[in-house]
C-alpha cells in the first residue's frame, strides 16, 4: 500500500493478545507500529494477515523537527516531540486553569505550523506527528482526540494515534467512556479520510514567511509561524535553504526574517516581487540591501517604507525580538482587508484556508481547541461563490449555508459545532 | 454658540498646560467641594434615533444644532476623537457586529466626522488605544470588519492613531490633573491628546462591572497608553511597545515607570471600584472633553464583556453636550439610574460615583436639576437597563475584589 494511504496507529504495549485487534474493526487504521516487533509476536502475525502494514517504530526514522533527515528517501516523514494540541493548561494540569498567551487570549499549542514547515521540506512525503499526552495531563475525551487528530489533518498530516493509558487500558475491557471515545476517534479518522483530497489542496496565504528556520534563526522563525498562525494571519512557508525558485504568486508581502544576506538568485527574485508590486519586510539588518526609492507614509510604527517598482519595502527600524509583535507587524503591513475570510467569536479556533490550483474550491478549516461547542462564530466574506457548503466531523453529509447580509457585507453564521468544522466554497 | 462651561473650546496645549498648572497651584485653596459647587452645567441634548440608517446623520445634525452647532467649536480646528473600541475586535454577542452592541456603532463616528468635516474642522484624528495593542486602528477596525475608508471618505483630513504607546509623537504629554486629583496628580498621554485644538469622546451608553457605568467619561479610561500605565512597562521608563492591559490602575498593583507621576497614595484601596472611577475623574479633569457623544441607539446590559447576563437592547437615543459630566448624568438617569446616587446604590452597587469624583474636581455637574435638557424629555426616553438585562452578577470580577490596602 502506498504510504500516503496509511493511517498508522502505536500498537499500545499493554495490548499483547491478538483479540485487540478486534477493537480497530471497522476503523480507517491500516498501519500498525510496534515499538518493538521482536515483543510483538502474534499479534504482528495476526495483524499482517488481516491486512494492516505492519511496522517496528525505529524503522520510521521518527525524530523531533530539528533532527529530522529531508533528504533521506524514507517515507513517510516522522515527527516527533511535539505537544499535544490544546490550550495550555496552568503548570498544576488543572483543567480549569488555562496559560495566556501575549495577546491574553489563551496559549494554544498547535501543531500545524510544523506540518507547514515540513511539507515545504519534504514536499508530497507523507507527514506523520508523534504527540502523546504527558503523564501528569487530564485524560484526554473524544473531544480532545477529535481536536488532536484535527489539528494534524487540517494541515495535511496524519497523527500517529496514540491512546492515553485510560482509554489503551479501558478499551478492550469494554469501558463505556473508553468506547464512547473510541468511537470519537474512529469518526474523526473516517471523516478525514473520506476528505483526503483537501490534504493536496494549495495553502492560501497573503504572506510568505521566508527564513532557513534552522541555526540562529530557528526561534524567531519558527516562531512567527506559530504565531502568525495563532492570529490567523494566513501565509505560506518559503524555505531559504532552498532553491529560490519557489513561488511567490499571489503573495501580497514576503516577510524575509533571517539577518543574513539573501543569496544573489533570491535577492533578484524578491526584488522583482517588489518591483511588480509586492511589499518585501526586512529586517534592520538589511536597510541596505534593496535600493528603494521615495519614502512612504507607514502606518505601522517601526518600518520604514519606500517605494520599489510598482511594490514597496518595509524595513525594520528596530530589532526584532518578540515574534508575537513582529507576526502582529506583517500582519498589518499586508493589512487584514486582504484575507479571504474574517471570523468572529473564533478566539480559540485555529483558521486554515486551501484552494484548488485553479482557485475554483476553496477550504476553509476551524480546528476548535475549547472544550465548548461553538454557538454563534460568524465568517465575513469578501467574495461572493457559487455555493457554500458546510461539513462537521459525524453528520451525514455536508449542510448547505447561504450567506446573510450584515450591514452590507456578506456572512456566514455558522450552525454550533465541536472541535473541527470545515466550509467549502464554489464558484 | 456659547461655551461658557468649556475651559477652551480654542484650546491649546499650552494654554490646557497652563491652566492646569494653575489649577494644580489653587488645589490648597480651592476644596474639592467648592469646586463641586461651582462645577459648571451645560445643556444636553437628547435625540431620539431608533437606527444607524437614514434617521442617524439627521438625528446627529440636530442634537448639535440644539448644542449651538459645531462650528464655532472645530472650524479650522484639530479636532482628536477618542472612540469607545474596547475588547477584543472579534467578540461578538452572538452574530451581533461589535457596533450594536460593545463599541461605538461606525455610523455614529462617520456621522460625526462628518458633521464635523462640514462645520469646518481642518483636521480630524480618530484615537483609541486598543486593548494591549500597537496595531494601527483602522487595522482593529478591520478586524471588528469594519472598512476604515468609511470614516476616510466622511470628511477631508481624517487620521487614525493608536494611542496605547508613543505611537507618531516624539514624546508622551503631562497633562496635571487640576485640583491635585484623587488617584494620580498627572497623566503622561500619548501627543495625540495635546495636539489638539478640541477633543470629542465618543463613548457607549453600558453599564460596567467595575465603574456601574460607562458613557463618555469612562471612554476616556483608554486613552491612558499601556506602555506607562499597563501590567508590562518597564520600572523606569515607557515601554516602546504595550504589553498586557491597564490592570495596574484597577488594582495597583504597581505604578508607572519612574519617569511618569505615580499615584498620590499608595495607600489607597487597591480595589477596582474605588480606582477606576478616580482614575476617570482624573482623567476628564486633565484632558478636558469638548463635545460628549454617548451612542445610546444600540447597546447590551450587563457590562462590557460578554456573559451570560449580556443582552442586546436598543434604548433608541443619542446623547451630546459640551460637558462630560453633565452629558453622562443625563445618559445616567435615561438608562434608569440616579445621577445622584453613590456607592452601595445602582448602578454603583461595588464602586464609587465617576460622577460625583469628576463633580467634585470641578468638571461638570451631575445634578439634573442644574443641567438644561433639550430635545426628548428624559422621563419619556428612560430605558431601564436593569429591567432589560438579566440579573446582574452579584461581584465584580476577580481583578477588582478588594484587596488589602498598601500593596504594589
Amino acid at each position: 500500500m502506498s504510504s500516503d494511504r496509511l493511517v498508522p496507529f502505536r500498537w499500545p504495549a499493554a495490548w499483547t493478545g491478538t483479540e485487540c485487534l478486534q477493537v480497530l474493526a471497522g476503523s480507517p487504521i491500516n498501519c500498525l507500529v510496534f515499538d518493538r516487533l521482536s515483543a510483538a509476536g502474534p499479534v504482528a502475525t495476526q495483524a499482517r494477515g488481516a491486512g494492516f502494514t505492519v511496522l517496528e517504530w525505529s524503522t520510521l526514522s521518527a525524530a523531533p523537527l530539528s533532527e529530522v533527515k529531508w533528504g533521506s528517501s524514507d517515507s513517510p516523514i516522522a515527527i516527533t516531540g511535539l505537544p499535544w494540541p490544546r490550550i495550555k493548561l496552568s503548570p498544576a494540569g488543572r483543567p480549569d486553569e488555562v496559560e495566556a498567551g501575549p495577546t491574553g487570549a489563551p496559549w494554544i499549542d498547535s501543531n500545524s505550523w510544523v506540518v507547514r514547515l515540513a511539507a515545504v521540506r519534504a514536499a508530497r512525503r507523507p507527514i506523520w506527528l508523534g504527540f502523546e499526552t504527558a503523564r501528569n495531563d487530564p485524560s484526554p475525551d473524544a473531544a480532545a482526540y477529535t481536536t488532536a487528530i484535527a489539528d494534524s489533518a487540517a494541515a495535511g498530516a496524519r497523527w500517529m494515534i496514540r491512546l492515553d493509558d485510560a482509554l489503551s487500558r479501558g478499551l478492550p475491557a469494554g469501558n463505556a467512556d473508553a468506547l464512547r471515545t473510541w468511537h470519537g476517534i474512529v469518526d474523526a479518522l473516517a471523516f478525514f479520510e473520506a476528505n483526503r483530497e483537501w490534504a493536496a489542496w494549495e495553502p492560501w496565504g497573503s504572506v510568505g514567511i521566508l527564513s532557513t528556520f534552522t541555526g540562529k534563526d530557528e526561534f524567531l522563525s519558527q516562531e512567527v509561524l506559530n504565531l502568525a498562525a495563532r492570529r490567523n494571519l494566513l501565509y505560506r512557508v518559503l524555505d531559504r535553504s532552498m532553491p529560490s525558485s519557489q513561488n511567490l504568486r499571489g503573495l501580497r508581502g514576503v516577510l524575509y526574517v533571517d539577518n543574513d544576506s539573501p543569496s544573489a538568485s533570491w535577492k533578484a527574485q524578491l526584488s522583482a516581487f517588489a518591483e511588480e508590486g509586492g511589499l518585501l519586510i526586512v529586517p534592520q539588518a538589511l536597510a541596505s540591501q534593496f535600493s528603494a526609492g521615495n519614502s512612504l507614509h507607514c502606518p505601522v510604527l517601526g518600518y520604514d517604507l519606500r517605494r520599489l517598482g510598482k511594490g514597496s519595502v518595509a524595513t525594520a527600524t528596530r530589532d526584532w525580538d518578540d515574534p508575537y509583535f513582529l507576526a502582529a507587524d506583517v500582519h498589518s503591513l499586508v493589512q487584514r482587508r486582504h484575507d479571504p475570510v474574517r471570523l468572529f467569536n473564533a478566539g480559540s479556533v485555529w483558521e486554515h484556508y486551501s484552494t484548488t490550483s485553479g482557485g475554483s474550491r476553496a477550504l476553509l478549516q476551524l480546528v476548535s481547541f475549547t472544550s465548548r461547542p461553538n454557538p454563534s462564530i460568524s465568517v465575513a466574506l469578501p467574495h461572493t461563490w457559487r455555493s457554500i457548503s458546510m461539513y462537521v466531523i459525524g453528520a451525514a453529509g455536508p449542510a448547505a449555508l447561504t450567506p446573510v447580509k450584515v450591514e452590507g457585507r456578506s456572512e456566514l453564521h455558522l450552525p454550533e459545532f465541536s472541535s473541527y468544522a470545515a466550509v467549502e466554497f464554489r464558484s | 454658540m456659547r461655551h461658557p462651561q468649556v475651559t477652551g473650546c480654542d484650546l491649546t496645549r499650552r494654554s490646557l498646560l497652563g491652566n492646569a498648572g494653575l489649577a494644580a497651584l489653587g488645589a490648597g485653596v480651592l476644596s474639592r467641594s467648592a469646586a463641586a459647587v461651582e462645577a459648571p452645567a451645560a445643556r444636553v441634548a437628547l435625540v431620539r434615533c431608533v437606527s444607524y440608517g437614514a434617521d442617524l446623520l439627521p438625528a446627529l445634525t440636530r442634537a448639535f444644532d440644539s448644542l449651538g452647532g459645531l462650528e464655532g467649536l472645530v472650524k479650522g480646528k484639530t479636532v482628536a476623537v477618542k472612540i469607545n473600541l474596547t475588547g477584543n475586535p472579534d467578540a461578538r454577542l452572538g452574530y451581533l457586529p461589535i457596533g450594536r452592541t460593545t463599541w461605538t456603532h461606525p455610523m455614529v463616528i462617520a456621522g460625526t466626522v462628518h458633521l464635523l468635516g462640514r462645520a469646518g474642522a481642518r483636521r480630524i484624528r480618530l484615537l483609541e488605544s486598543p486593548w494591549k495593542s500597537a496595531e494601527p486602528v483602522e487595522e482593529y477596525m478591520t478586524a471588528a470588519g469594519w472598512d476604515p475608508a468609511l470614516f476616510l471618505g466622511a470628511a477631508a483630513g481624517v487620521e487614525f492613531e493608536n494611542t496605547n504607546f508613543l505611537g507618531f509623537g516624539k514624546r508622551y504629554i503631562r497633562f496635571p490633573v487640576p485640583h491635585g486629583g484623587h488617584l494620580f496628580p498627572a497623566f503622561d498621554l500619548n501627543h495625540a491628546y495635546g495636539d489638539c485644538d478640541v477633543f470629542v469622546s465618543i463613548g457607549k451608553m453600558k453599564e460596567h462591572l467595575t465603574a456601574g457605568i460607562t458613557l463618555s467619561m469612562k471612554n476616556c479610561f483608554g486613552i491612558t497608553p499601556c506602555t506607562i500605565y499597563g501590567d508590562g512597562a518597564p520600572e523606569d521608563e515607557p515601554g516602546l511597545l504595550p504589553l498586557g492591559g491597564r490592570y495596574p490602575i484597577h488594582t495597583g498593583s504597581r505604578q508607572p515607570p519612574r519617569s511618569s507621576p505615580p499615584e498620590i497614595d499608595p495607600h489607597s484601596p487597591r480595589q477596582g471600584g474605588y480606582r477606576v472611577p478616580r482614575c476617570v475623574a482624573d482623567l476628564v479633569a486633565a484632558r478636558p472633553v469638548h463635545l460628549a457623544i454617548i451612542d445610546g441607539i444600540e447597546a447590551q446590559t450587563g457590562g462590557e464583556g460578554i456573559g451570560p447576563e449580556t443582552r442586546h437592547v436598543k434604548p433608541g437615543l443619542l446623547v451630546a453636550g459640551t460637558n462630560a459630566v453633565c452629558v453622562d448624568a443625563v445618559g445616567t438617569a435615561v438608562m434608569g439610574f440616579d445621577p445622584m446616587a453613590d456607592r452601595g446604590t445602582a448602578p454603583f452597587e461595588f464602586c464609587d460615583s465617576t460622577l460625583r469624583l469628576a463633580e467634585e474636581l470641578g468638571v461638570g455637574t451631575r445634578d439634573l436639576q442644574r443641567i438644561e435638557v433639550v430635545g426628548s424629555r428624559i422621563e419619556d426616553v428612560v430605558f431601564d437597563y436593569r429591567k432589560a438585562g438579566a440579573a446582574r452578577a452579584g461581584a465584580p470580577p476577580d481583578y477588582d475584589r478588594p484587596r488589602p490596602p498598601g500593596r504594589g
